[in-house]
This record gives C-alpha cells, sequence and structure tokens, in this order.
C-alpha cells in the first residue's frame, strides 16, 4: 500500500490535470483509509465530479466529501480607498 | 466631489453549467460603478466554448468591461481566440498594455496582464540554473518590464493595475506558504511602485483575503469569487 502522503499527490494531480476537473483549489488529506477533500466550488455538479475522479484516482479508499458551494451574493458596500 | 468607481471581480470560472448563472448579478451595476475589471481566469479549461459563454455574460453590459486573461484561460493553448471572442463581446482585453478611459469627466488608466509567479523578495526564484528555472522567472520580470513601460507613458487621473496574479504575499495568506512562489510574485509589485498607481487588483488565490498593500502604499485587493462571494467588489477613487 501506498504511503498516504503519495495517494494525496496522487489525487491532487488528478483533480488538476483531468479535464473533468481541472481544479487547483481543493485540499486533499488522507488519514488511514480514508480520502477528505475540502475546498469551495461554484456549482454543485462539480462538487460530484471532483469526488467522482478522487475516487478513481484512489480505489478501494473511502472518500469524504466536504467541499462546499460559494454562493455568490449580491454586492454589498463599496470601500472608499 | 467626482468618484470613480471600479468594480472588480476575478476567477469566475464560466463553463457550460453556469451559464445565465452570473449575468443577472450584474444587474443595476451601472448604478454602482463606472467600470468593470474581471482579473482573469474567466474559464476552467480554457476552451473557445467556455469563452463564449463568458463573452454571453459579459455581452453589451451598460458599462466598459476591462479584462485580463488567467492561467486556466491559457490551459487550452487557446488563448489568442479567447481574447479575440472576449474582444468580439466588447470587453477589452488587457495583455501587458495600457488603456484609458474617459468616465464623468475622470480619465482612468488601467494597466493590465495575466502577470505570474516567481516569488516574494527573499523567498523566491531568480534568474540562475537551468534554462527551465531562468525562464519561468525571465517570463516575470518581461512582463514587470511591460508594466513599468505602460506605467509610465500613462497620462490620467487615476492608475489601476488589473492582473489575474499577486503582487504581493498579503492577499494569500490562508494559501500554504509553500505555492506562493505560484500565485505571484514580488516583481509585479515592483514595477507598481517605481511608476505609481492608486490599485492593484488581481485573482488566482482562492484562498487568500481580500485587502493588502505594496512596499511603496499601493492598495491591493484580491477579487476572485470565492474570496469576496459577491459577483464583484466596488472600490471608490476619489477625484485627484
Amino acid at each position: 500500500m501506498d504511503a498516504p502522503h503519495y495517494v494525496a499527490a496522487r489525487v491532487q494531480r488528478a483533480l488538476a490535470e483531468d479535464e473533468r476537473t481541472v481544479e487547483l483549489g481543493i485540499r486533499v488529506d488522507v488519514r488511514g483509509n480514508q480520502i477528505f477533500l475540502r475546498g469551495r466550488v461554484s456549482a454543485p455538479e462539480r462538487r460530484l465530479l471532483i469526488e467522482d475522479v478522487a475516487r478513481e484516482a484512489a480505489p478501494g479508499l473511502s472518500v469524504h466529501n466536504e467541499i462546499t458551494l460559494v454562493e455568490v451574493r449580491e454586492p454589498g458596500e463599496e470601500e472608499h480607498l | 466631489m467626482t468618484q470613480t468607481r471600479i468594480a472588480a471581480v476575478a476567477d469566475i470560472h464560466m463553463g457550460e453549467d453556469l451559464r445565465g448563472h452570473f449575468r443577472p448579478k450584474l444587474h443595476g451595476i451601472e448604478h454602482r460603478a463606472e467600470v468593470l475589471l474581471v482579473g482573469g481566469d474567466l474559464t476552467r479549461h480554457g476552451t473557445i466554448a467556455e469563452a463564449r459563454v463568458v463573452a454571453d455574460e459579459l455581452r453589451d453590459l451598460p458599462i466598459p468591461v476591462i479584462a485580463v486573461l488567467g492561467n486556466h484561460d491559457y490551459h487550452s493553448d487557446a488563448e489568442q481566440a479567447i481574447t479575440s471572442i472576449m474582444r468580439d463581446a466588447g470587453v477589452t482585453v488587457l495583455d501587458d498594455e495600457a488603456t484609458i478611459l474617459s468616465l464623468n469627466g475622470t480619465t482612468l488608466g488601467v494597466v493590465g496582464g495575466k502577470g505570474f509567479g516567481g516569488g516574494f523578495a527573499g523567498k523566491c526564484a531568480s534568474e540562475f540554473g537551468e534554462p527551465e528555472t531562468k525562464a519561468f522567472v525571465r517570463h516575470t520580470r518581461q512582463i514587470a518590464d511591460r508594466w513599468r513601460q505602460a506605467l509610465h507613458g500613462l497620462d490620467s487621473d487615476h492608475r489601476v493595475v488589473l492582473s489575474h496574479y499577486s503582487p504581493v504575499k498579503d492577499t494569500l495568506m490562508g494559501e500554504p506558504t509553500e505555492i506562493y512562489p505560484f500565485l505571484g510574485s514580488y516583481l509585479l509589485a515592483e514595477a507598481a511602485d517605481e511608476e505609481g498607481a492608486d490599485l492593484i487588483v488581481h485573482g488566482h488565490a482562492h484562498l487568500g483575503t481580500e485587502k493588502g498593500l505594496t512596499p511603496g502604499g499601493i492598495q491591493v485587493r484580491n477579487v476572485a469569487v470565492p474570496v469576496i462571494g459577491t459577483a464583484y467588489m466596488v472600490y471608490s477613487l476619489n477625484a485627484a
């Protein structure tokens, strides 16, 4: 079995280089046989795609998808510089 | 007092699944700001199809739109086509050059480009060693030189620099320090500090923070969508 360090690196690289995700902003932590995905994305479909790609890159490990959605609010007060 | 209000956002990362989601958030922007700056990473994969979505979201806004590309927009080697699509939609795309807008009798000069990495003073790469390392750092230096020249020749009441990569560490706070050299370069700030500017706007660092300052005291704002959590921020510059 690969060291957790290399598994995390492999998943992170897959998320960045897989054409389905091209996602650089997701943190990947491996603890035992579990993978934790953390970060923020703009659409629910992307959240699931990232989980798929992570699962493929680390078969056999259980994936915890803790990625949250960015909610783009209406703009607030302006700042005077 | 006449104010110039600058709306700014970066890292909108549009794809077909977000078509029609961004534009409604820009409704009424003409009452809040005189210009919209978009600091790169318009797309996810840098494809022409994604660029068309971005163009449709930004087309025919009631205020001028000025944009630069980001690293994602280069991923499919289609950056020139993306630039053309954006320009056809009426967006001014800056590639290490300047533009001047006349707004309410005040002139706003914007120097913009993608920028690049290398790191920050004391903890950065230099043009030394293998050709690959030298090429990496040279790319940033040449960009900074072009910004310096563009700022030097810019005759306007206000001056703003629009970048994708960060010129300072302040606005990276929250990102792992190990990746700072891939998030920006002090050479970008140095160019602006030498020539003077009122504001530098950038994106790229999704985990960073909004506010910072260059060593020379220029205000820096990271307007990546995950950082600001809104469709855009508005920065108001007082009459010169």
